[in-house]
């Protein structure tokens, strides 16, 4: 009599866990351990993420929705403000200064800054000192007037006259990177052989 | 017997692209408690503006933080007890050579989008133990738990 009672409670308690436990799984199912959340960009705007792993596969393109690593969320899910606190507060406080990426126009066939671009410089010099630990490129396009070898020189000596202008003020840096991609990389496309103000250019991207 | 043999080479030769490039990719722009920077089983402390280069393994302590920005200007920011390699990045925007790949192993990872994943968004994939993410020119946040 005894055994049957201690049997039946046990099996009682049993049956009082099964929801729970069941639960519990579901829970587990509907936020797993491992996985990725989509953030809006920096800019605004919202981009997508796709997940493939043992379990299938998803894609998400809502801003604090996520999905299991290994695929198993067959929808992804909310992602509430606190979790991502909870799991990423570090990582987020980790982001170092977001780069920054200027673009100084030239007068026709030399190194001549436009007077307009000439005035940036001041915000360039700015958004230097905001960087620890910077490193710079600088990258010199020209427009497909003329010959594309000249254009390759050209772009560099571009580039050459404003990282020298950015030395001359003595801004220091880790890295200074000084390239040319001549006319093979335009900016406004267009046809061989034709002027073009907006391919006249130095990019500066400061990191 | 040979057929171990094959494999164990075959496991030093895929480890060897690695450590054949050594060049800068990005730069350690913002360091909190301790990490480390781990490239051909040489270890040192990371410290602002240390150089990363290819192949090379970030680690965070349990109070550590790092972040750092690649020239492309991608940025990988990592909270504690992460780990992380970067095991192909190739930015060459004139010659469409894009590629970027990162390998996790654990902990919490921010990334944002640089020029790579703007200019040929099937170019950036994060490979985690349970998964792999691939990217179309956005943000996000990886966990990943042990």
């Amino acid at each position: 009599m005894i055994r049957n009672f201690i049997k039946y409670r046990i099996s009682r308690t049993q049956l009082l866990r099964c929801p729970l436990l069941l639960g519990c799984c579901l829970l587990m199912a509907c936020s797993p351990r491992s996985y990725v959340t989509l953030l809006e960009n920096t800019d605004g705007s919202v981009g997508k993420v796709l997940v493939s792993g043992e379990k299938g596969s998803s894609i998400i393109d809502k801003p604090s929705f996520g999905a299991a690593l290994d695929g198993s969320s067959k929808e992804p899910f909310s992602v509430s403000g606190e979790r991502i606190d909870q799991d990423f507060k570090q990582a987020l406080d980790a982001q170092p200064v977001l780069p920054k990426r200027f673009l100084l126009y030239f007068e026709t066939g030399g190194a001549q800054l436009t007077a307009e671009s000439q005035q940036l410089l001041p915000q360039v010099l700015d958004e230097i000192l905001r960087h620890p630990a910077v490193d710079i490129s600088v990258i010199g396009h020209t427009d497909t007037a003329g010959d594309a070898e000249k254009n390759q020189e050209l772009g560099l000596t571009r580039a050459q006259s404003v990282a020298d202008l950015l030395i001359s003020k003595q801004v220091q840096v880790l890295e200074l990177t000084v390239s040319s991609h001549g006319e093979s990389n335009l900016l406004a496309p267009t046809p061989d052989n034709t002027p073009e103000p907006l391919n006249r250019l130095v990019e500066i991207s400061v990191r | 017997m040979r057929y171990r043999h094959i494999l164990a080479l075959w496991l030093l030769f895929s480890a060897l692209p690695v450590l054949a490039d050594s060049s800068v990719i990005g730069y350690v722009k913002v360091l909190k408690g301790e990490a480390w920077l781990t490239l051909a089983d040489k270890t040192q402390k990371a410290e602002l503006g240390s150089p990363v280069y290819l192949g090379e393994q970030l680690s965070t302590g349990h109070d550590g933080e790092l972040g750092v920005t690649f020239k492309d200007e991608t940025i990988l920011s990592l909270g504690n007890d992460t780990s992380l390699t970067v095991t192909e990045f190739l930015y060459d925007p004139a010659k469409t050579e894009l590629k970027l790949t990162a390998k996790m192993l654990k902990g919490a990872l921010q990334y944002i989008s640089g020029v790579i994943a703007k200019l040929k968004p099937e170019a950036v994939t994060i490979q985690t133990p349970s998964g792999y993410i691939g990217v179309r020119g956005t943000r996000f946040l990886v966990l990943v738990e042990e």
